[in-house]
């Protein structure tokens, strides 16, 4: 399957789904409320197979007052790979955990909810993975601020 | 050294020269502390390779210096060597593995980032601003990472502090080399007048040179 057949495809499992154009790799945005049934899809579905989750990760956009969650796929069998981007509200960041379908994201989703204050619902263990678990704040937020940290002066 | 006082008391006692008895003894131990120095690697990031490289690997032969024997548990180690950024949660660690090594102890903080926090001193919510903060250190190797040579550098000014360092009389009382490795007969005022020379030699740049490079 090539990207563009692959992108087509993926695009086609619900509505409001959106490729991602400046990526050097295939990517589609997805909204948050489908992305359970959509990831459960992605990992059945005899087309795409994505059977390995390589990399989970967020990024802070304090301006459009949104963390994105950026999921790294990839397929074994077919050797084909998907970025899928979801987008939560700074607010009350809640997203879907991924644990009962690829286990090893309950790790990644600790790190993440440590260092972004994401919320996993149906995580099964979402305590600080690297941090102390008396710290307070959520310390990769643009907006973090402590007592320990020194700002820099220019 | 409270170990010597403690246990030959009468010896000095019996000796009525004994300065000059306890100057030698002193220039004995401080030799035999300053050639076998062995290193307690702490490498927590890029600096640790550098380390490796200086005290493992052939081409930089750490074996010369009578400090390649680099151990894995304090309990064996003289010599902490830092190398690599210190966050918070290894504060303590680093602590209690500086408590559990043996005395005579000794610490080299390798890097910007053991020394200052380095490129991580500002807008940082976990990095240690330098080594000091948590314990005694003796000498410091600048670099991000430092070079093989500038670590062997650091580890010879160690080595001469502490031939010139502790005695039996004043434990505990260590003096800081300056200009340790200078070639004898070598003095500051003479390495400030070559240096204002060299830079006023190449102050002048003429851009219509060419090359002079076999490019």
């Amino acid at each position: 399957m090539t990207k563009e057949e692959l992108l087509q495809q993926v695009c086609g499992l619900a509505d409001g789904m959106t490729i991602q154009e400046q990526s050097n790799q295939p990517t589609v945005n997805v909204p948050v409320e489908k992305w359970l049934s959509i990831a459960k899809t992605l990992k059945s579905d005899q087309r795409f197979q994505f059977d390995m989750l390589s990399d989970q990760a967020a990024i802070d956009w304090p301006q459009e007052n949104q963390i994105e969650l950026v999921y790294q796929f990839y397929s074994t069998s077919l050797g084909h790979n998907l970025m899928v981007c979801v987008r939560v509200s700074r607010q009350n960041p809640i997203a879907p955990s991924l644990y009962q379908l690829w286990p090893i994201s309950e790790w990644q989703e600790r790190e993440i909810f440590d260092l972004f204050g994401v919320r996993y619902s149906d995580h099964p263990d979402l305590r600080r993975l690297f941090l102390e678990d008396d710290w307070k704040g959520y310390p990769l937020l643009k907006d973090y601020k402590d007592d320990f940290m020194l700002e820099r002066p220019w | 050294m409270g170990l010597i006082t403690d246990q030959m008391p009468p010896m000095i006692e019996a000796f009525p020269g004994g300065p000059a008895f306890l100057t030698s003894l002193d220039s004995i131990i401080n030799w035999a502390r300053s050639s076998s120095l062995w290193p307690l690697t702490f490498g927590t990031s890029c600096c640790a390779i550098e380390v490796m490289m200086a005290a493992g690997a052939a081409h930089h032969d750490l074996a010369r210096f009578g400090a390649e024997v680099a151990r894995p548990s304090p309990r064996q180690a003289d010599l902490l060597v830092l190398a690599g950024t210190i966050v918070k949660r290894m504060e303590p660690r680093l602590r209690t593995l500086y408590d559990q090594m043996a005395e005579p102890k000794y610490v080299i903080a390798t890097g910007a980032c053991a020394i200052s926090g380095g490129p991580f001193i500002y807008n940082s919510y976990s990095t240690v601003r330098g080594a000091h903060e948590i314990i005694p250190v003796d000498v410091y190797v600048p670099g991000c990472p430092p070079r093989p040579e500038a670590f062997f550098y650091g580890l010879l000014t160690l080595q001469k502090m502490i031939r010139e360092g502790e005695t039996i009389r004043k434990p505990n009382e260590r003096r800081k080399p300056v200009l340790a490795n200078l070639p004898p007969g070598l003095t500051l005022e003479q390495l400030r007048k070559e240096m204002i020379q060299n830079l006023e030699s190449h102050s002048v740049t003429k851009f219509s040179d060419k090359p002079t490079g076999g490019f």
